[in-house]
């Protein structure tokens, strides 16, 4: 079965194209990744998918059906969610506040009730409460509930950010380099976390990756992107040995040479926490 | 020029030379003139002799603070040279202001002026004067830095509590001869009252207080006591929240208590009070409403508008148009015409949202203010003369009425404010709490984020929009009925900018900050009258030293404490989750 379909996905800057005719295909309950080098628009088009950019030219389909140009409150509502490559909690609300924003899809209460705070009301937020300390214990950021999301350590910022995403309960998560400053032992974490999240939580998962252990570690699919375009596509094996991919990342002329499975050719720098 | 940091003396001199030019310009525009008759400890020193002696304290102790020396003489040296230093510029200023005619320049400079300045005492004995004066202040600033921290604390409160009772002795005397004149009039039963009343009465006028300020003795025994009290009190341990906890039951409970507190003083505020301060009341109670409808838009969804005006303008137009007889369209009651007004104002607030929606920040500031601009140039126009009254405004507006009694004193109007401000608050305070609030809040902190967390930033704003216009245009419509008449040079951009800077002052996104913003804003400034002509050069000094010392506000809404003020350390520590967690079923 199929979750999300791209179709010749065209978006452009004015003159530059930062997406070419991008077709993709994302199967449900797989992990699936986007990798390319700097600026090859891997961004750009996660910005397309959650309906922050308008594509000019072709569709996205969300279990077929047509999410092109919607806002991204309602992409949201229809069961996407992601994450950011630099992390952007809403830093001076508690863990649990984040947790209960990104709930706010799936909770109805309006202006009257709220004022009110009639029975239906109560029960809503105290079970959304309850779901939202459930969630963190999941991640491991139980008892945390009522820090401020800015006094976090940042490995622990980086699963709340994971955490508020899945709290809008998303059928497709989008991962923007999850592991992106993490040392070895947070990242292999953050893997084993990202399997989970797919083997109990049954959540589609498509992310971008620089660290090449990473991405040959955990995808089923990988995607490469090179200046806007989509240059190959495969299981991790047939990505490595795979001479347009290593011209792209390491120039004409070094195609020849073997890459090593394990070789990671761009550690992303650790990203310091945005201000 | 060396380029390492100034040594100590440099420093003191520096601070003190400040300290001077505060003082001057606090003479030269008329201040210390204006103050000059009314004292704080009678015969001995008057408010005006605060006003240019206290630039001189606070920054000679500024200075001790800086150079923060080792030894204590240094400390006192320091002090007595950076109190010389603003004595000797107080002392240029008297003697330019002996020898040369300044007034041209400086309207206020006049020979009443220096003599003030100089303790009555010629050119000569007067800079003398001044410059020993200076010594002795750097010296009890000195005095007052070395003193144990919570003894220090202590008696800097004390003495700001004895000025401020200094300050205020016409009022007390006036509540409490309008407490004896009722008192007169009491049944027999309720003679004791009486008594204690009388008993009040002669206390206050006899014992504690002169003709003008205090008198000597009762100053200092009411310094030793308010610095003892503060001085226990300080010695109580509070457990302070270092982390922020929603919803805690006791914490609601205490919250509740607080609140009845509270709700009884303001019901009683009038009889106690009197007549004389009704109006004040009123102008208060205006003020908060329009500060409670504001802080939603600015402090909770992080929308800076300056045009808050128009819609308190439109509120108060609507019931103006739809009751008045003497445009005779309508005649409706006011309670038929509340409806109508508030409708129009949520309107108003929509019609103001949709086009700024995507505009942030300065963008957002400047469209708003032109909003509010229009407003009210609309209502001043010759074009709907007919309708809204041009310059002429409009008049015999109905006021609210229940049963047969219509509510036209101050008094019966205060308790309408009250009302209102009872019905705003509770919203606001739940709103804040709830699904909409964090939506809020979110859509503050990152818009970006805060719609792909499925927030249509439209409509939340839009309700962030709509709820404080529905507020503004409420206070609107009991400023209406309050005057009978509106006028649209009632409807300036001070009132928005006077509403902006009660939230600031207060606190942003704090419900009780609204209401200590407006009573240090709009009803201090009332009580002392000598202050409305410096009324705004007051609140732009405030603003500014609010900013530089205090940024959270006066009584600041935790979250913002903890954001502007690094979390303490214990915060960052995690706690199990069996005490984060209170049992909830």
């Amino acid at each position: 079965m199929t979750l999300l379909v791209s179709k010749n996905v065209t978006k452009r800057f004015g003159g530059l194209e930062a997406l070419k005719d991008i077709n993709l295909e994302v199967k449900e309950q797989a992990i699936h990744s986007v990798i390319g080098p700097n600026g090859a628009g891997k961004t750009t088009f996660f910005n397309c998918v959650t309906g922050f950019y308008n594509p000019e030219v072709g569709e996205i389909l969300l279990d077929g059906r047509n999410i092109t140009g919607l806002s991204p409150d309602r992409v949201t509502k229809l069961g996407i969610a992601r994450t950011y490559q630099n992390i952007r909690l809403f830093k001076n609300m508690t863990v649990v506040e984040n947790i209960l924003v990104g709930m706010h899809s799936l909770l109805k209460s309006g202006i009257i009730g709220s004022a009110l705070r009639d029975p239906r009301t109560r029960k809503e937020e105290g079970e959304a409460l309850e779901e939202a300390r459930r969630l963190l214990r999941f991640l491991g950021l139980g008892g945390k509930g009522d820090l401020m999301a800015k006094n976090l350590p940042y490995g622990d910022q980086r699963r709340l950010e994971l955490a508020r995403a899945l709290a809008s309960k998303p059928k497709l998560l989008l991962l923007d380099e999850p592991t992106a400053g993490m040392n070895p032992s947070e990242t292999q974490s953050m893997m084993n976390l990202i399997h989970r999240l797919r083997d109990e939580l049954g959540t589609t998962i498509l992310l971008i990756e620089h660290q090449m252990r990473v991405v040959m570690g955990i995808s089923e699919l990988i995607t490469v992107l090179d200046y806007g375009a989509k240059i190959a596509e495969g299981t991790p094996k047939e990505i490595q040995n795979n001479p347009k991919v290593i011209e792209a990342y390491l120039g004409r002329g070094s195609a020849q040479q073997q890459v090593s499975a394990s070789s990671s050719f761009d550690t992303a720098s650790p990203t310091p926490s945005a201000t | 020029m060396q380029t390492k940091a100034p040594s100590s003396w440099q420093q003191a001199i520096q601070w003190g030379l400040i300290g001077g030019g505060v003082a001057v310009l606090l003479a030269l525009i008329g201040m210390v003139d204006a103050f000059s008759k009314r004292f704080i400890v009678a015969n001995a020193f008057t408010m005006g002799q605060v006003l240019f002696l206290a630039p001189l304290l606070i920054l000679s102790y500024s200075a001790i603070g800086r150079i923060a020396a080792k030894s204590p003489i240094i400390s006192v040296l320091a002090g007595m040279l950076s109190g010389l230093m603003g004595g000797a510029v107080l002392g240029v200023l008297v003697i330019i202001g002996n020898t040369l005619n300044i007034r041209p320049m400086f309207r206020n400079a006049s020979p009443d002026l220096f003599k003030e300045l100089a303790f009555n005492q010629g050119a000569t004995g007067g800079v003398l004067s001044l410059l020993l004066v200076g010594l002795v202040i750097g010296a009890i600033a000195a005095g007052v830095f070395l003193l144990p921290k919570r003894l220090r604390s202590a008696v800097i409160q004390a003495a700001i509590w004895v000025l401020l009772v200094g300050l205020i002795r016409d009022l007390i005397i006036t509540i409490v001869a309008q407490w004896v004149e009722k008192a007169n009039a009491f049944p027999a039963w309720a003679q004791w009252a009486k008594a204690i009343i009388l008993l009040l009465s002669g206390l206050f006028n006899k014992t504690i207080f002169a003709a003008s300020g205090i008198k000597p003795v009762s100053a200092i025994i009411l310094f030793i006591f308010l610095g003892a009290l503060q001085f226990w009190r300080s010695g109580i341990p509070r457990q302070a929240p270092p982390r922020l906890a929603l919803n805690k039951p006791e914490q609601q409970r205490r919250r509740l208590l607080t609140l009845a507190g509270a709700a009884i003083l303001f019901i009683l505020l009038p009889p106690i009070l009197g007549i004389f301060f009704a109006e004040i009341l009123d102008n208060v109670g205006l003020y908060i409403l329009m500060g409670l409808g504001l802080n939603i838009v600015v402090g909770f969804a992080g929308l800076l508008d300056l045009g808050y005006v128009a819609f308190y303008a439109i509120g108060a137009y609507t019931m103006a148009v739809l009751t008045s007889p003497e445009l005779g369209f309508f005649n409706l009651t006011y309670w038929q015409a509340l409806p109508f007004a508030l409708i129009a104002s949520v309107m108003a607030g929509v019609i103001l949202g949709l086009p700024v929606l995507k505009m942030r920040g300065d963008y957002l500031a400047i469209v708003t203010l032109g909003f509010g601009e229009i407003v009210r140039l609309l209502a001043l126009s010759d074009w709907l003369r007919p309708w809204l009254g041009g310059t002429q405004g409009i008049q015999q507006i109905a006021q609210p009425h229940i049963g047969a009694k219509v509510l036209a004193s101050q008094q019966d109007l205060y308790y309408l404010f009250l009302v209102g401000i009872a019905i705003v608050a509770f919203f606001a305070w739940r709103l804040k709490d709830s699904r909409i609030g964090r939506a809020w809040m979110a859509l503050r902190e990152d818009e970006d984020v805060a719609t792909a967390m499925g927030i249509n930033n439209v409509a939340t704003k839009l309700l962030a929009f709509a709820s404080g216009a529905l507020f503004s245009g409420l206070a609107g419509t009991i400023f209406a009925a309050k005057l009978t008449s509106v006028y649209p040079h009632s409807m300036n951009f001070l009132v928005s900018i006077n509403v902006l800077s009660l939230i600031i002052i207060g606190g942003m996104g704090s419900i009780p900050g609204v209401f200590v913003g407006a009573l240090v804003l709009i009803g201090a400034p009332d009580l002392l009258r000598e202050f409305a002509e410096y009324r705004y050069l007051a609140y732009g000094a405030l603003l500014v030293v609010m900013m530089l010392t205090r940024p959270e506000g006066l009584w600041p809404e935790e979250r913002r404490r903890l954001e502007l003020h690094e979390a303490e350390p214990e915060a960052i520590e995690p706690v199990p989750e069996t005490e984060a967690v209170p049992a909830r079923q």
